[in-house]
């Protein structure tokens, strides 16, 4: 350092000598047109990228009971690897690994926009879009935390290894970073979410269904309480989505005539639009999800489908859903491609999925399992059987639906031959769950929250099982953290 | 000797003299006061004589002064002079690199005066682009390089006139298009992620890159490489040397930016006393390529090869009807298909009689592509310059003209230079001096669009490449280019129809550049050892690419391919609208082409102020301190515009339909952008050389840079950087002169620490704004992305340069050794580095990576024999250079490592390739199988695995060792040289041949004559069949081939570059035509690849053939006519 002054000074004092001196200002100039983020319009503007733009079903789905081995089929490691209950160490794709980082990417952004909001001296033009920041903050730390540590539970949370709940920006090569624990960052997200709420206006997107509005963020608020087991919040955030109102009009019509005479393309379509009013939240995530899952080996198979659509349920009706495909490629079409080429005439891209992140029917459903803890039974009944109404038909010759496929909670009893209320209730809402996101993944949070065990035949017939305490339920993490000291999941 | 330094002395002298003469008023009618002469005392005499060196060539420019006054002559172009002076005066005679004479009149009215050339003194000059300091005083390791040993007649970009010329710098021809630079490296590469390009530097002011071509990219054949060679621009008859700054202390006065070594080009000046007019011109012409250099199958083989792929199931009438691309199948459906009306029957039977006579015509067609696509062509240059000089200006005026008509029938190139140069100096405490310098290009090269790598299914992807040579190369000899009747005949690609020809005409590249440059320099001596100098260039750049695809060229074509259902849901070129998902996809583009352009601009600047002081003390100590600032600004922008449905033959009125524009906005593509690019750039420097009894030399430099691509704090900006070195004369010593074997010796030792910005930019948080990838226009929003987040502990790429070496001449200067050994050990660079991503940046490029390389460099030369008539000069250089990273945090993916580029990985060279394991055939099907990721055998390989362990290292991509061998024997008026270059110690990847479906286009190499067909037998792999393929979906076992064991070759060379014959007219019959020289010479170059390693199977060593408007060099002829009057 004195070696490093005495030459700078040597320098300087020569330097002054000649004709230019101290010309810093003159390097201030940015070597490009990056921007810089001095308005609050263009805050809004990062904020668009601080959704975690990655995609879990493909990991999330092939680790659940929703898939099984065609024997033939398109094989890759994203989709084998959660398959046979193995780490997947790809880093691209649709991994643990690159959902990981694609949240911890939206958190930077939310970050970057919080230190700047947290210096205007004039606030009030930031404050929705602090709103957003913390919000989407809060939702990606709780993506990871749900899928990179154990569930919440009132037991053991408090020492389970949460995940770091990063709330300032890097600005050097290897940060340090702590785990702490899932209670900690459960308070974390709900401090965020607190905070938040509140500051969110809907007034301020150009683009409403991909950011937190006030809907999204009680949708989410609904999913996160639901999660730490704090019902009567869940049930509160839950009726707010839709300002108290029924949920009918925004369940999707799949049991409607119109519904069921679109094409193909239109269903796939359709279904991750931001119009669809059944949508709540979406993101823009590069998968190849959308072109694969009617393909993949380990997927959807005619096995399951006679057991989760076309035998009996508990409506005694027929699921409206038309399913597509021959015996190795069944699917329900969901995601229309977004294919952005690398340059308008090439071959090569980035295939883009719309994940439709918070939905009608997941908060309904949520509401539904609160209410059931909490043992409303009424009350998730009526959200079960709006739920029937918008998807069940009496049967293919008779495609429309009927009254008598209601549930009750007699019905359920019977069906679930049980005595237990939350408990049928509950199975029902799994049953329903299970088939209304197929291929959406989002079986595997349910498999996880409710200790589900999972099965899986390998092709020499061994049958791999995935038992509740099995530590291969949370997905590891990217060994590279270890530079961050992090710790790694136990194996 | 360097040419440059003697014109500088010679400028010197004449200054003073002139400053002389303007005190004593003896040239003018200015008279001062007070003469100590007295002046009409003595008698003057008319004194004439000539001015001869020992060989008996005359001195021009020689002075002649009367000693004591200002009198003084130049001896002219046949060394002549006339001088007044008294009987009792003496002459002081110089000329720079000569002893000076000191000759008493005595009464004598004649002199024929020879003046002995001063050996080891004068001529040897190091010129840094900052200072020229004298070999003797010189510390560090550099090369000077004359351009009239460099210049190889034919060749018209001047970075590929070093080749084979100095140790340690190796050049590469990665491709010979003009315009794209070659590979060039001084000792080796610095720099992991960086470029490892030499700074150019002409006339004292450093040349900025247009765009920023890498290294990588250089390879790659984007139409971008064409303007990738900075000096593309100069005429090579302009330069006088080439200086090579190698080491720390040549490089010194550079600092931050000499990390990968300096190339300073001096021009051309006007000479004193000269008033000469030369002319050059070059007349070349080249060799086609022939199918005997290269491995393809004739066309019997070729549709022998077919009839296995139609058994296999890949050419089955009916679908091949539907199929995007096709030949002679294909062509054979749809006649089959068409009925003809008015003949009242089908093209074709569909019979097996008539089928067989269709197929035959091809089989039997052995159509060489390269005849039809290649031209014996036309090369000239012509160049002429006029040079003269009076005591107080001189001036240098050029012109030159180059028109070279392409190799292939698709491109073609014209370049205009123009360079004035004049120097005034009417003072002796006063000079100054400005340079205007321009150029001008056009160039035409086939259209072409970037290329893409993919990584999934292991390809190197180009759409629509139409490369002339690649196309040869790859295209079948099945196909013909012309149908019976002598009309283009069309075979299919992308849905429509597709002829090279055609295509060649129809969608082409028109580039041009316009280069100019205005310096301006001025010197002024404050004090007798004080001089303070200023130097300002302005640089104007500007590049514009039309690439023009008019309206019958395939790719309009193929976005207006609808044939059928079938054809029109399979043509990716077809619009599908997201609103109406269930709609057929439509045609957007009814009429016209694309009519797209590229523009790069560049304005830059440079300003330098220095002084130099340098005097002598007490005899034996002489001190020399130079100081400078410097400032260097550089604005750049890049502009692209796509217009679709321009008409070409419609008189160019664009036919618009909105549905395309909103295809391309929904695609997230942009019709068209705009980028500026800043570089701000501040420097000061301090060096100083101390020389003791002219024997011992010291000398140091400290220079600090700032510059706007770093952090914006203090230390991340500004970077200091040192060097110290030493010389010893040995032959200075008195012990010297004891023995007789060395006529001269000095050893050399520097040490310091250079750098270079390297290339990260995230000094700062980097955002960028772009459109949110969604599908509907109503969804879209603008977003911000965080490109790079802040890394406020980036710095400066940093490299410790040690190097020794020393000058040894033997026997009277006839042999002379030259050899350097040098260590760098490169810290703080730039290298990805992959961390835990929780900070929301999981690949970072960070100040994380070293390396260490070292080399030595040896140079020979020799004057075999050195007879009046006969003479033979030898010179032989060769470089050892080996790096090794030691330490690099990314983890590199299989295919960043196993492609023709190689990749970094610690522990390995800058550049290692590695390779799968192969491990034979698959004994039933004879699909390859190789060790994968997982160490297991298997045909499937995920290659964006970061599991590298099973991958086997083939070796270094670039040569560890280089150099060139140079023969030159004149006899009387003719003489001889012979340039030859080598290489060796690297490996290639082959090109890759193999992939598991064939398209009935693509000509298979020989090696698919022995590919695996029956049972077990150990060949090259199999065609697989169509039921096989479907197996193989996500694997690819036959792409894998091509990166595996069997697909490395060594890249060991010998190449004979350049064989020279010239013959100069006789100065009797020169005179006679009045012309003061003439030289006729035969030139051939790259006459002769002597020794390549044999699996290369023709494919060349240096070459990489990667589409797009990458071309090999080709074998040359020039005829060359030098003329002075």
């Amino acid at each position: 350092m004195i070696k490093h002054t005495l030459i700078s000074k040597t320098i300087l004092g020569v330097a002054s000598l000649l004709v230019f001196s101290g010309c810093n200002k003159y390097l201030d100039q940015a070597p490009d047109m990056r921007t810089d983020l001095n308005s609050p319009e263009k805050i809004g503007e990062l904020l668009a990228t601080a959704y975690p733009q990655a995609n879990y079903i493909t990991f999330t789905e092939s680790m659940s009971d929703n898939v099984s081995d065609k024997g033939s089929g398109a094989v890759d490691p994203d989709n084998s690897m959660p398959y046979f209950f193995k780490d997947n160490k790809n880093t691209d794709g649709d991994s643990p690994t690159n959902y990981w980082n694609a949240a911890y990417k939206a958190i930077s952004a939310a970050n970057h926009a919080l230190e700047i909001i947290d210096k205007q001296e004039s606030a009030e033009a930031y404050k929705p879009f602090k709103g957003e920041a913390l919000v989407a903050r809060a939702y990606a730390h709780f993506m990871l935390v749900t899928l990179f540590s154990k569930p919440y539970s009132l037991q053991t949370s408090n020492t389970d290894p949460g995940i770091p709940y990063v709330t300032t920006t890097e600005k050097i090569v290897l940060g340090h970073y702590e785990r702490k624990t899932v209670a900690y960052v459960y308070d974390m997200i709900e401090k965020d979410l607190k905070e938040g709420m509140p500051l969110i206006n809907d007034s301020k997107y150009k683009v409403p269904k991909y950011h937190f509005t006030r809907s999204a963020a009680s949708a989410f608020a609904a999913r996160f309480y639901l999660y730490k087991k704090d019902y009567t919040n869940s049930v509160k955030y839950a009726s707010a989505v839709f300002s108290n109102a029924s949920f009918s009009a925004y369940l999707r019509p799949v049991n409607s005539t119109e519904y069921m005479s679109y094409q193909y393309n239109e269903l796939q379509a359709q279904y991750t639009r931001a119009v669809n009013p059944a949508n709540i939240l979406l993101v823009e995530a590069p998968t190849a999800w959308g072109r694969s899952y009617a393909t993949n080996r380990y997927g959807f198979t005619s096995d399951l489908m006679s057991k989760l659509t076309t035998s009996v349920n508990v409506t005694g009706g027929t699921w409206a859903y038309n399913i597509y495909g021959s015996e190795n490629t069944i699917n329900i079409p969901k995601f229309r491609e977004h294919f952005v080429r690398l340059t308008l005439n090439a071959e090569s891209g980035i295939p883009y999925n719309m994940i439709p992140i918070f939905s009608a029917e997941e908060t309904l459903f949520n509401r539904a399992e609160a209410n059931a803890m909490l043992g409303n039974f009424d009350a998730a009944i009526d959200d079960l059987n709006d739920y029937i109404a918008s998807k069940f038909i009496v049967s293919p010759s008779l495609p429309f639906y009927d009254e008598s496929l209601q549930v009750s909670i007699d019905k359920l009893l019977e069906f679930y031959d049980s005595a237990d209320r939350t408990q049928v209730l509950i199975n029902c809402i799994l049953d329903f769950k299970r088939v209304n996101f197929l291929f959406e993944g989002e079986r595997w949070f349910d498999i996880i929250r409710h200790g589900l065990p999972v099965q899986h035949k390998k092709s020499n017939g061994e049958i791999l099982t995935l038992g509740p305490k099995d530590p291969q339920r949370v997905f590891q993490l990217p060994e590279e953290v270890q530079s961050s000291g992090i710790e790694l999941n136990p194996r | 000797m360097n040419v440059n330094l003697i014109r500088d002395r010679l400028f010197k002298t004449v200054v003073r003299s002139c400053f002389a003469l303007a005190l004593l008023g003896m040239c003018g009618e200015a008279a001062h006061a007070g003469p100590h002469e007295s002046r009409a005392v003595m008698q003057q005499h008319i004194i004439k004589g000539k001015i001869i060196d020992a060989e008996g060539k005359p001195l021009v420019g020689a002075t002649i002064k009367v000693k004591g006054t200002a009198v003084y002559a130049i001896a002219d172009k046949d060394g002549a002079y006339t001088i007044q002076a008294s009987g009792q005066a003496v002459l002081v005679i110089s000329s720079i690199g000569f002893v000076t004479q000191e000759i008493a009149v005595s009464g004598r009215t004649n002199f024929n005066i020879t003046l002995a050339e001063e050996v080891g003194r004068l001529g040897e000059v190091v010129v840094t682009g900052y200072q020229t300091v004298n070999k003797r005083q010189f510390t560090g390791a550099a090369t000077t390089v004359k351009a009239t040993d460099a210049k190889r007649d034919g060749i018209t970009d001047v970075s590929r006139m070093l080749e084979g010329q100095v140790a340690g710098v190796s050049v590469q021809n990665v491709s010979g298009t003009f315009g794209a630079a070659p590979k060039i490296r001084i000792r080796g590469a610095t720099s992991i992620s960086g470029d490892n390009k030499p700074l150019w530097v002409v006339d004292g002011i450093i040349l900025e890159d247009v765009v920023n071509v890498s290294n990588e990219q250089l390879s790659t054949g984007d139409p971008s490489t064409l303007i990738g060679s900075s000096v593309a621009g100069l005429n090579p008859d302009d330069i006088e040397s080439f200086e090579i700054l190698k080491d720390a202390a040549a490089t010194s006065l550079y600092g931050a930016r000499a990390m990968n070594g300096v190339i300073v080009i001096t021009t051309k000046k006007g000479k004193i006393g000269i008033s000469k007019v030369s002319y050059t011109g070059n007349f070349s012409t080249y060799l086609k390529p022939s199918y005997s250099q290269f491995n393809v199958m004739n066309s019997y083989d070729q549709v022998s090869m077919y009839a296995e792929m139609e058994r296999k199931g890949w050419l089955n009438f009916g679908a091949t009807s539907r199929f995007p691309n096709g030949g002679i199948y294909v062509k054979m459906a749809d006649l089959i298909n068409e009925y003809d009306e008015t003949k009242g029957q089908f093209g074709i039977k569909n019979n097996p009689e008539s089928r067989r006579a269709f197929l035959e015509r091809y089989a039997n067609a052995n159509t060489n592509w390269f005849d039809v696509l290649f031209k014996n062509s036309f090369m000239q240059e012509h160049a002429i310059s006029i040079s003269n000089g009076t005591d107080k200006s001189q001036l240098y005026v050029s012109t030159s003209y180059l028109n070279d008509g392409g190799w292939t029938v698709a491109d073609h190139v014209e370049r205009f230079t123009g360079n004035v140069r004049a120097t005034f100096t009417p003072n002796d405490r006063l000079s100054y001096g400005l340079i205007t310098q321009g150029s001008i290009r056009n160039q035409r090269a086939p259209g072409t669009l970037g290329r893409v790598s993919d990584p999934v299914s292991g390809q190197f992807n180009r759409d629509f490449d139409i490369n002339p040579f690649s196309y040869a190369l790859n295209t079948s000899r099945a196909l013909t280019p012309y149908d019976e009747n002598g009309n283009l005949e069309y075979f299919r690609r992308n849905f429509a129809p597709f002829n090279i020809l055609n295509e060649l005409k129809n969608n082409t590249i028109d580039l041009s550049f316009i280069d100019f440059k205005v310096q301006g320099e001025l010197k002024y001596k404050i004090l007798k050892n004080l001089k303070y100098a200023f130097e300002g260039a302005y640089r104007y750049a500007k590049t514009n690419q039309e690439h023009s695809i008019r309206e019958n060229s395939n790719m309009p074509m193929a976005y207006r391919a609808d044939g059928d259902a079938t054809i029109r849901a399979a043509n990716k070129f077809l619009y599908r609208d997201p609103e109406n998902p269930e709609a057929e996809p439509i045609v957007v583009l009814p009429y016209g082409g694309f009519y797209n352009t590229n523009d790069n601009s560049l304005k830059s600047y440079n300003l330098r102020n220095s002084l130099e002081f340098n005097e002598r003390f007490k005899g034996d100590h002489q001190l020399r301190v130079y100081g400078f600032s410097e400032l260097r600004y550089a604005d750049r922008q890049f502009k692209n515009f796509n217009g679709y449905g321009y008409q070409f033959d419609k008189g160019g009125v664009p036919y618009l339909d909105p549905n395309f524009v909103k295809m391309i906005v929904e695609g997230n593509s942009d019709y068209f952008g705009m980028e500026r690019r800043y570089d701000r750039f501040l420097a000061y420097g301090l060096n100083a050389g101390y020389t003791y009894k002219d024997k011992y030399n010291f000398g140091g430099t400290v220079r600090y840079d700032g510059s706007n691509l770093m952090g914006k704090t203090r230390t991340a900006r500004w970077l200091p950087t040192w060097n110290i070195s030493g010389s010893w004369n040995i032959d200075g010593e008195p012990f010297f002169k004891k023995q007789t074997l060395l006529s001269r010796a000095t050893f050399r030792a520097s040490y310091g620490l250079t750098a270079s910005s390297g290339p990260a930019t995230n000094s700062s948080v980097v955002l960028l704004n772009a459109a949110t990838r969604r599908p509907y226009l109503g969804e879209r929003e603008s977003a911000i992305d965080i490109i790079n987040l802040e890394n406020s502990e980036l710095t400066w790429e940093k490299l410790y340069k040690t190097n020794i070496g020393f000058d040894v001449g033997l026997a009277d200067n006839k042999f002379s050794l030259a050899m350097d050994y040098y260590s760098h050990k490169s810290y703080d660079l730039i290298g990805l580095i992959r961390n835990g991503g929780i900070g929301g940046e999981a690949v970072k490029l960070a100040n994380y990576a070293d390396m260490d390389a070292h080399g030595l460099e040896v140079t020979l030369g020799a004057k075999v024999l050195d007879h009046s008539l006969v003479k033979w000069n030898t010179q032989l250089n060769f470089a050892f250079n080996k790096s090794r990273i030691t330490k690099l945090k990314n983890e590199p993916n299989i295919w960043s490592l196993i492609g023709p580029d190689g990749g970094a990985k610690e522990g390995y060279p800058q550049r290692g390739l590695f390779s799968l394991q192969y491990e034979g055939l698959n004994k039933t099907n004879g699909t390859p199988q190789f060790i994968n990721e997982e160490g297991v055998v298997s045909d499937a390989v995920y290659l964006q695995s970061l599991k590298t362990a099973h991958l086997v290292y083939e070796g270094s991509i670039d040569p560890k060792l280089t150099g060139g061998f140079f023969n030159n024997i004149s006899y009387k008026n003719f003489k001889l040289s012979a340039l030859i270059t080598f290489s060796a110690g690297n490996v290639i990847r082959l090109n890759p041949a193999f992939k598991s479906s064939y398209s009935e286009l693509d000509a298979a190499p020989e090696e698919f004559i022995s590919r695996w067909v029956l049972y077990g037998d150990a060949a090259s792999p199999s065609i697989p069949d169509k039921r096989e393929e479907g197996r193989l979906v996500n694997s690819f076992p036959y792409n894998n081939y091509n990166y595996s064991t069997e697909r490395v070759a060594k890249g060991d060379f010998i190449r004979l570059k350049q064989v020279n014959l010239s013959y100069d007219i006789p100065a009797k019959i020169a005179s006679r035509l009045n012309l003061t020289n003439c030289s006729l010479s035969l030139v051939a170059n790259n006459l002769w690849l002597m020794y390549s390693d044999k699996a290369l199977n023709g494919q060349d060593p240096e070459f990489f053939s990667s589409g797009g408007v990458a071309m090999p060099i080709p074998k040359q002829f020039t005829l060359s006519l030098k003329v002075g009057l």
